[in-house]
């Protein structure tokens, strides 16, 4: 009986512990998923009261999944833009982290290539609108010197997205560089050191021990970036949509899903299309998350044992 | 020691008392002569110098509207007016925001294309018989159009945009042109003629630019060529779209024609003009305050404006414009709607009204008050805007529709489209009116 009271304190006091984060929980991420759900099944426009907007079922969950033209363009660009983004951008980023790592002075280059990390987004797009700029920038000057012809990277369908995606990386490498540095000293040295006893190249070191060791680290900038990536909206607002000096890139060719979201709930009034589109990119993401741990669950030691 | 802990605790509850003797007195007090204070919120759009005024050293040279509500202040001690700055493409935004959260603000600043759906959600008060009235009576008929919904006035217009054509002077006199083109064939002639490239075949100048980059700067131009050639953007019922016609492949293909005799391409910018990488743009009226600070003195010399060449003989003007309405949900309506009048229906001795003079001379945009707009002859009759008053004459307002700031976004991507080669006019403007039927179909029936 003593036992079961005790248990029973313990179960209170523990509740009660818990309770300023399930209350904060409850008011900052349950009330607000559930609202969204709720106003997603609306004609809600923000403007008027939200009881009194009309239910419309699933309609907007079957138009953006069988007839909206723009959301699936945004859904496309926006998967073109995250594997894109973060799957070069950590090819790019091992490349780089693995040149830090034998480097000397390796804090400096640390600190140069995570530089763009700390910039805004909207100065970055603004820099980068300025390198692409088709009669004055840096890149066409650069093409004209090679003897190339010059590019209009942002005014032009097939290449703004390219475009954009290459600024992210640019932005994005050093954050990425700075923890596969951290796993790359993660590796216990006598892995190579045995390798090394067998005959390895050094290429053999990096396939067969370098980059399993570094499948946490693979894991985690993977579901990162990509939930990141995901939910891009700055760089191409600034980049392409609202900030470039024409503003005339076709929408359908560099609409990510955010973008898409911003504009249908507040420029075109439909916050309950936008919401419902939102938790389609919830479930997307979600999966893919899952699909990601389930595949790269195992790695480093473990992968071992 | 003993007696030091004793004293913090003493200190602590007598300084506490204090506080709060003296948090009472100035609530009861202040509390007392804020209750009497009627707090009335204006959400604006424009930006400092707009709001502080325009001073040259310490003088002020233009009244802003911190002035003229100080001014109005002086003279409703009871009343304290807010103003609330918010920059223009985050406007809506924030006052949905708001309204959401029931905090709107009691004055805000409409433009026309999201009225009916302010209108229908109840966020606008009617306005006043007096007010209407004088609208009515006393404003452009362009103007009366724009503040309509369902045949009710929803607002004082304080602002009319339209369009004409921008040229450089000096890039016309180099090719030999004595002045701007004044047909639709001129320009895309005029237009390739100027643009000047490189060896490589970038493009060192271009001879015109579209002015770019959000709807109603794609949609407005086009709509003028489309009403020109006598076709229709919307069915007067509005149930569908009318501008797939054959006029409105035609205003496109006009539109084409520029990109196809390399006049312009999708990467010229209006907002080289001032750089003199433009030759000529089609532009809207509130740009003279920023050509006037690029060219400095040399503006007068550089700067000529036109009307928007003929397509047809005849050239048809689009206009949108801004209003002054009061918040339905506001608990100061009297008071606003008091302000409102002060500020833009009650003339001075020389006729005009204050916000045609905030407009005409702090704002350079145009005022749609028939008294403002002759009262004004200084700063609406100057090399830059005399063109666009003019042109008023032929103007006619978008129509106000619901959802009308969505269609608008269909129509633009997919003239955009047509730019770019991806699609042809038919083909982009039968798949925009398809999208827009949709809409116009889940609003009108």
């Amino acid at each position: 009986m003593a036992l079961v009271s005790k248990q029973a304190r313990q179960t209170v006091t523990g509740y009660l512990f818990l309770a300023p984060a399930l209350i904060f929980y409850a008011i900052f991420l349950v009330i607000p998923v559930a609202m969204s759900v709720y106003i997603s099944f609306t004609n809600w426009n923000m403007l008027g009261p939200l009881e009194r907007a009309r239910r419309v079922g699933f309609s907007h969950y079957v138009y953006l999944l069988t007839a909206d033209e723009m959301f699936a363009a945004s859904l496309k660009n926006t998967v073109i833009y995250a594997l894109g983004t973060v799957f070069v951008g950590m090819a790019v980023a091992l490349g780089i982290a693995l040149l830090i790592n034998q480097l000397r002075a390796s804090a400096l280059w640390r600190f140069l290539i995570f530089a763009p990390v700390v910039t805004p987004a909207i100065a970055v797009g603004r820099i980068w609108s300025g390198i692409y700029h088709p009669s004055g920038g840096y890149l066409n000057e650069l093409l004209r010197l090679v003897g190339l012809p010059p590019q209009q990277w942002l005014s032009s369908a097939e290449l703004a997205l390219p475009s954009i995606m290459i600024t992210a990386i640019w932005a994005g490498v050093g954050a990425t560089v700075i923890v596969f540095i951290a796993g790359l000293r993660n590796v216990p040295a006598q892995y190579y050191d045995a390798a090394r006893i067998d005959g390895a190249s050094p290429w053999h070191e990096f396939w067969y021990v370098t980059l399993p060791m570094l499948r946490p680290t693979v894991l985690f900038l993977s579901v990162t970036g990509l939930i990141g990536a995901w939910q891009v909206f700055d760089l191409v607002y600034s980049m392409a949509i609202g900030g470039t000096e024409s503003g005339t890139t076709p929408a359908r060719a560099v609409m990510v899903v955010a973008l898409y979201l911003y504009m249908t709930a507040f420029r075109n009034l439909r916050a309950g299309r936008a919401t419902a589109g939102a938790l389609i990119l919830f479930v997307i993401i979600f999966v893919i998350t899952l699909v990601l741990l389930r595949v790269l669950r195992r790695g480093g030691l473990e992968a071992y044992e | 020691m003993l007696q030091r802990r004793r004293a913090i605790p003493g200190t602590w509850v007598r300084f506490g008392v204090v506080l709060l003797v003296v948090a009472l007195s100035v609530g009861l007090i202040g509390g007392g002569a804020l209750a009497a204070k009627k707090r009335v919120v204006w959400q604006v759009h424009w930006s400092d110098f707009q709001i502080e005024g325009i001073y040259k050293g310490d003088k002020l040279v233009t009244r802003g509207l911190k002035q003229w509500v100080e001014e109005y202040q002086k003279s409703h001690p009871d009343v304290e007016i807010v103003l609330q700055t918010v920059p223009m493409e985050e406007y809506l935004n924030k006052l949905m925001v708001a309204q959401a959260a029931g905090t709107g603000p009691d004055i805000i600043s409409v433009l026309n294309t999201w009225g009916p759906q302010l209108v229908n959600d109840g966020v606008l008060d009617r306005v006043p018989g007096d007010l209407a009235s004088d609208v009515k009576n006393n404003f452009i008929p362009v103007a009366v159009e724009g503040a309509g919904v369902d045949g009710g006035i929803w607002g004082i217009p304080f602002e009319v945009g339209n369009y004409a054509l921008v040229y450089n002077k000096k890039h016309l006199q180099e090719a030999g042109f004595s002045g701007p083109p004044k047909t639709w064939d001129e320009l895309v002639d005029m237009g390739a003629k100027l643009t000047r490239r490189k060896k490589d075949g970038t493009v060192e100048r271009y001879g015109f630019a579209f002015l770019a980059g959000w709807e109603s700067a794609v949609v407005h131009p086009y709509l003028g060529l489309l009403w020109s050639l006598g076709g229709e953007y919307l069915a007067p019922d509005f149930k569908r779209a009318a501008f797939n016609s054959p006029e409105g492949v035609k205003a496109l293909e006009a539109e084409l024609a520029l990109f196809k005799k390399g006049a312009t391409d999708v990467s010229a910018s209006v907002w080289e003009f001032p750089q003199g990488r433009v030759s000529m743009m089609i532009m809207a009226s509130w740009y003279e305050s920023s050509l006037k600070q690029a060219f400095g003195a040399d503006y007068e010399a550089t700067v000529g404006v036109a009307p928007v060449p003929a397509i047809n003989g005849r050239s048809v003007n689009a206009a949108y414009s801004w209003w002054m309405s009061v918040n339905a949900q506001s608990k100061v309506k009297k008071e606003a709607w008091d302000f409102v009048r002060w500020f833009t229906a009650q003339p001075l001795p020389d006729g005009t009204t204050r916000m045609g003079t905030y407009q005409a001379e702090n704002i350079g945009s145009i005022p749609p008050r028939k008294g403002d707009l002759s009262g004004h002859p200084e700063q609406l009759n100057d090399l830059y805007t005399k063109v666009f008053v003019q042109e008023l004459a032929h103007a006619r307002h978008e129509p106000n529709v619901l959802q009308g700031a969505e269609i608008k976004s269909v129509l633009w991507h997919e003239i955009v489209e047509a730019w770019h080669g991806r699609k042809s006019p038919q083909q982009a403007l039968d798949d925009a009116a398809r999208q827009i039927n949709q809409i116009l179909k889940e609003f009108y029936g």
